[in-house]
């Protein structure tokens, strides 16, 4: 943004010159540019990584072996092309140890890591019994919460005050916030507060542009701001770092391997779009697939497919409720099915976040209420729930919610986003991680973005209500239809975690092991190939689901491994133990900036997502890190070292006491029994 | 009221006085001034945010105490149960079917829909009857779906990015490939920035609640979409409409808003005119050298969209400002779509640096979705690409509407309403006695402009069509044409979800991909198509 602001931001860490990023080039000069306490900190956990890494291997002693035996022949083009990064010290392109000559992999490292020690598995899997964990907030100590506050105050003093002053001596800063011409200002100086005085100093966690696959690694495109973050220049260099960031859960990110070799065939035989609205001849067959495929995947009659996540919930959700209907929605769900309530018209009740008791007394009340001064009773009840909260990191109890749904007769919408894919011993979402039926759900909704490395989204459910919503929602008339490329990843990752029958039919449909005696739902075996379009040809590794399964297991291992892990190392987390998403909480604003640049800012830069009001409350401030299939046990023990540096210069331990903490060594060579705990 | 002096009296004057004096010490304080006026502003842009800074002292204060106290029930109409009284009602309640099973006629319509097999574009492949149909109804305008160089991009785009972004634009979305498309529209059109969302639907319904909110004026055409609308529900302004199309009608509304706001003497608030370049609607197309004229006049912000004329008119498809020769510039809020117009994925908006910045922190669309798969924003490129470098895609296109246009204008049971250069056709069923205005009629008519404040015209009263039964013909005239071999769609309405009720008819997409012959062959059997069902109907 080029509105000028006149007086430096005090908290925005200036960098001097375009090329001089002072944490990587590790010379001596850069000293003299230590102008803050920050980029003092920030050297020195450089320096520190630099001493740990110097009597680590040499960097380019590898290369030559391990792509002999671990890369296959597609992918070493991308790898030896990127001529910027021979200097492999940090084992993010090539494997810092290499495979044995009896492994072979079939993926690009640098998207999906190698990973074959089999003990990294863990089955993702509600024991029936176990109490499912709620939202704890677990408090810091005052003297956090305090600072907290007071930063807020400070910066918001702060920033009226140079409102204030700059108002006065620099009006034209402020021409475009001010009403002038008779026009009135597009965004006063009051909306747009936040933005200008809090966010703008960290801007540089954010929209950070990138190029290539956001897979397991991710490469930035350099930038640096001579303007305290008011204009972000890009540099022309690149950087490769560790990704756990990116909604990859499974892994499907990937620019190299079987489901994108199928698209590739796709955007031959069927170009990237259908040309127009679904019901408006927008429909390919290959949007007869997927919706089926999906349909069989999640266990239910039906489902339907929209070219976008946001617009799934936006459009939709109208389409189920109106008025004289009432939405129950948990306090924390996402901004899509707000939008979605807004435009239904329905009334709204919001419940405390995931806790069943508050979902209870309000359900007595509403049903016995009945609506708003008519007091007339609800046509309908539409309780609005997600699967996996991304912020938190929470799981919908959703045992506990069909228990209150056989009680009070409301319908059931859950948002899967997140949780599709990602968690369940078949990776069918929430409602196979606790063993329940999928149909007895109404409306199962989700995206393609996360888990299978596609886009849009999906809403499923029996049969005749699929069928209304296809001509009831807005998008089959108003909106594009998905393209062939994006549907066809889909067909393919769902595929290979289904496994596809190939015609001598294989008797090998039971995989992972399945839940308690009473309640079973047998997700359905390999797909028949039938169910594919014929010139899909899927490599073995896929058809076989070997490859979907490891993806799941992995995830679950990963997970469970860094979520213990940064608890044991006395960090504040939120969620559920098995969660992908993980956030560690940082309090302080001051410290989120930190956090970023300290772990981009090491020998193996890792990129974080750093979230803060007003996306989360005020004072818990956090950092979210969503860990992948694709990551290697080395990139988990890799980040944890990371975060367990950077939380003791930031001061960010204040979890289990330190009696009951374990050494960041021990972490990392007892990974099996924590993930396993 | 208090008619006799009460003893209460002294009390009321001496409350009264304390407040007048606690009101004077606040003015004489230094900077009061400036607290009041930001109290009174940002209260009411944003009552949430006041609040929110009251909030934080309060929360300091709270945590300190650790009393957790939750809100109860003591609304006005709350009737206190017993819980035995709650589990009767609970048991009693019986909810209405989550929905409704399809009527005949609707999964007719759902059956009906043709499934492509292969390539989308001018001649795809039908499932239902495993022939290649010619179509007229893809949005397939300058017949960029299925070209070639496009598809060898987009692979090579799949081999560098993958095909998810598998983030928001925020957090590791944004890669080169959307940078590189949102500088290639700016470049096209000439603005200085632009802003791509993944849907074209949630572009309208993202950018038009991010600038105007609850008090803000909008002044929209009667003709508008159902995208616009809801982005509109969604926005809260004051909403105000003028006749389809109708300038005229446009510039006496804001003359009206003027006058009551001098009369008022309100607070000035933002104040937008929204409007399409083509309506999707009917296809009318906007004047738009006149509507800037007006918005410049009246000081409103222009927020046009343009997802049928972006890539679509003008020498190089620029849109509706090619066509007329009006800078890009001198439009505030210039969304398109890339659907549609460059045959990919989503939609943009075009303006300048403030406005698109503005949308990265509140266009939600954007904010809270992921980024479209990067091998589509290559293949937008490519679609501009291609564009600029071939005007002659739309001389054929241009001669394409021509031709279909000197073959439907002579058909009489229809009417065309869509602009000329429109390559998007609408052909309604024409009303059987329609009688041609009668000139004392029409002037009747025009001597009381519509109510501004509702969205149905003065003349409502005499549509004299019929929707389903117009729905049931046209659907025999698209099954008609598809068994002679050509595919055309009736424009979809989500019927009772309109603001209001749009007249049914064909819409026909004209694509310079076919040449002159075989668009008049197709036009000619859709005409055809049209005599057989419609003339029918008269006998
Ligand atoms: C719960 C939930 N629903 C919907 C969406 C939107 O999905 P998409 O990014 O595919 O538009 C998200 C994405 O962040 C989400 O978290």
């Amino acid at each position: 943004m080029p509105t000028g602001s006149p007086l430096p931001s005090p908290m925005a860490l200036k960098r001097s010159s375009p090329q001089h990023s002072m944490f990587k080039k590790r010379s001596s000069q850069s000293l003299s540019h230590m102008a803050s306490a920050a980029s003092y900190l920030s050297a020195l956990s450089q320096a520190d990584a630099r001493a740990r890494n110097s009597n680590g291997m040499s960097p380019t002693s590898t290369p030559a072996l391990s792509l002999s035996s671990s890369v296959t022949s597609s992918s070493e083009d991308t790898v030896l092309n990127e001529d910027d990064e021979l200097d492999n010290g940090d084992g993010l392109v090539i494997p810092t140890r290499p495979p044995t000559s009896e492994q072979v992999f079939t993926t690009v490292h640098s998207e999906f890591g190698h990973c074959a020690n089999e003990e990294y598995r863990c089955v993702s899997q509600h024991t029936p019994g176990t109490i499912i964990p709620g939202h704890v907030e677990q408090d810091p100590p005052y003297y956090i919460l305090l600072s907290t506050y007071i930063s807020y105050l400070i910066l918001i003093c702060l920033g009226h005050f140079r409102d204030f002053f700059g108002k006065r001596f620099n009006p034209s800063a402020y021409r475009h916030l001010m009403a002038h011409d008779g026009y009135a200002p597009l965004n006063s100086d009051f909306d747009s507060f936040y933005t200008r005085r809090l966010k703008l100093r960290m801007d540089e966690c954010f929209s950070q542009p990138i190029t290539g696959v956001a897979g397991r690694t991710i490469q930035l495109l350099d930038r640096y701001s001579p303007d305290y973050n008011h204009t972000q220049i890009l540099t022309g260099t690149r950087t490769r770092a560790l990704n756990i960031s990116s909604y990859n859960y499974l892994g499907f990110a990937q620019a190299r391997g079987g489901c994108a070799d199928v698209v590739e065939e796709t955007i031959k035989r069927y170009g990237v779009t259908t040309c127009g609205t679904r019901l408006e001849g927008g429909t390919s067959e290959l949007h007869t697939f997927s919706e089926a495929l999906v349909a069989q995947f999640l266990g239910v009659e039906d489902a339907l497919i929209s070219s976008m996540g946001f617009a799934t919930n936006s459009n939709y959700i109208p389409a189920l409720v109106g008025k004289g209907c009432l939405i129950i929605s948990d306090e924390l769900n996402h901004a899509s099915i707000r939008f979605g309530v807004r435009l239904s018209g329905a009334s709204v009740r919001t419940f405390k976040h995931n806790d069943m008791a508050s979902l209870e007394s309000l359900l007595r009340e509403v049903i016995s209420q009945g609506q708003l001064k008519t007091h007339r009773p609800w046509k309908k009840i539409l309780l609005i729930v997600e699967g996996l909260y991304s912020m938190e990191g929470t799981f919908v109890n959703l045992p506990a919610i069909m228990e209150l749904k056989r009680k009070y007769k409301f319908y059931l919408f859950i948002d899967e986003a997140h949780s599709v894919g990602a968690l369940g011993p078949h990776g069918r979402g929430v409602a196979d991680y606790f063993n329940v039926d999928p149909r007895s759900i109404d409306i199962l909704m989700g995206t393609f973005t996360k888990s299978f490395g596609a886009a849009g989204g999906y809403i499923a459910g029996n049969k005749a209500l699929i069928d209304r919503l296809r001509l009831r929602g807005y998008s089959g008339a108003y909106a594009e239809a998905m393209t062939p490329p994006v549907l066809t990843q889909i067909i393919a990752s769902m595929a290979s975690i289904m496994g596809v029958n190939l015609p001598p039919p294989s008797t090998s449909s039971r995989h992972g092991s399945v839940g308690p005696a009473d309640e079973i739902y047998q997700y359905p075996g390999p797909v028949p190939a039938s169910s594919l379009p014929s010139w899909v040809t899927l490599p073995t590794a896929l058809s076989s689901s070997e490859e979907g399964r490891d993806r799941l297991r992995r995830l679950t291992f990963n997970s469970r491994y860094f979520h213990s892990g940064l608890v044991k190392l006395g960090f504040i987390t939120y969620g559920h133990p098995s969660s992908p998403v993980i956030p560690l909480l940082v309090f302080n604003p001051g410290k989120m900036n930190m956090f970023h640049r300290m772990m981009k800012d090491r020998k193996t830069p890792i990129i974080v997502v750093v979230v803060a009001y007003p996306a989360t409350p005020l004072v818990t401030s956090r950092v979210r890190f969503c860990v992948s299939a694709a990551h290697t046990k080395e990139d988990i023990d890799c980040i944890l070292r990371a975060c367990d540096e950077v939380g003791d210069i930031l001061d960010l331990k204040h979890g289990i006491p330190k009696s009951e903490r374990w050494a960041i060594e021990d972490i990392v060579g007892r990974a099996v029994e924590l993930a396993n705990a | 009221m208090a008619s006799t002096a009460t003893p209460l009296e002294p009390i009321f004057s001496f409350v009264v006085e304390s407040l007048l004096a606690l009101e004077r010490a606040f003015y004489s304080l230094p900077g009061s001034g400036i607290i009041e006026r930001y109290i009174r502003s940002s209260h009411q842009n944003d009552p949430g945010r006041t609040l929110l800074e009251l909030i934080l002292v309060v929360l300091v204060i709270r945590t300190l105490l650790q009393s957790r106290t939750r809100a109860d029930r003591t609304g006005k109409s709350f009737i206190k149960f017993s819980d035995k009284e709650v589990d009767e009602l609970v048991d009693e309640w019986v909810p209405e079917p989550l929905s409704l099973p399809l009527t005949s006629q609707e999964e007719l319509e759902l059956s009906s829909v043709p499934v492509v097999v292969g390539q989308s574009g001018p001649k795809p492949k039908l499932a239902a009857t495993g022939k290649v149909a010619v179509s007229l109804s893809g949005l397939n305008f300058t017949g960029l779906a299925g070209n070639e160089h496009i598809k060898a991009k987009a692979i090579e785009a799949l081999r560098k990015y993958g095909v998810g972004s598998c983030g928001p634009a925020g957090f590791y979305g944004t890669t080169d490939a959307h940078l590189a498309l949102e500088r290639d529209i700016a470049d096209f059109l000439g603005t200085e920035t632009a802003i791509l969302y993944s849907q074209g639907f949630s572009t309208i319904t993202s950018v038009i609640p991010a600038f105007c909110k609850r008090g803000d004026i909008i002044v929209a055409d009667r003709g508008v979409s159902f995208p616009i609308q809801k982005a509109m529900q969604i926005s809260r302004s004051i909403i105000r409409w003028y006749d389809h199309n109708d300038l005229q009608s446009l510039e006496e509304v804001l003359q009206g808003i003027e006058k009551e706001r001098k009369k008022k003497r309100g607070p000035l608030t933002r104040r937008f005119i929204v409007t399409e370049g083509i309506f999707e609607k009917d296809g009318l197309m906007v004047d738009l050298p006149k509507l800037i004229e007006l918005k410049l006049k009246y000081k409103y912000r222009l927020i046009l969209d343009e997802s049928y004329s972006f890539g679509i008119v003008g020498r190089t498809g620029r849109g509706l400002t090619e066509l007329y020769n009006v800078p890009a510039s001198k439009v505030d809020m210039l969304l398109g779509s890339v659907a549609i117009g460059l045959c990919a994925a989503g939609g943009f908006c075009a303006g300048t640096e403030f406005v698109t910045e503005h949308q990265r922190i509140n266009g939600l669309g954007f904010v809270f979705s992921a980024s479209m798969p990067p091998l589509l924003s290559v293949s937008g490129s490519e679609g501009i690409n291609i564009l600029r470098s071939s005007p002659s895609i739309f001389e054929s296109l241009q001669e394409n509407v021509r031709a279909a246009r000197a073959i439907l204008d002579r058909v009489d049971c229809i009417t065309i309403p869509s602009h000329p250069a429109s390559p998007m056709i609408h052909i309604q069923i024409r009303s059987p006695s329609v009688p041609t205005l009668h000139p004392s009629a029409a002037a009747h008519l025009s001597l009381k402009p519509s109510n501004p404040s509702f969205i149905l015209p003065k003349d409502a009263s005499n549509w004299d069509w019929d929707v389903e039964t117009e729905e049931v013909l046209l659907h025999e005239v698209v099954e008609e044409a598809l068994s002679q071999g050509v595919m055309i769609a009736k424009a979809q309405r989500l019927r009772g979800q309109e603001m209001v009720e749009v007249r049914p008819s064909i819409r026909l997409a004209m694509t310079s991909t076919l040449t002159k012959k075989e668009t008049e062959k197709a036009v000619g059997i859709v005409k055809a198509s049209l005599v057989k069902v419609l003339g029918k109907r008269r006998l």
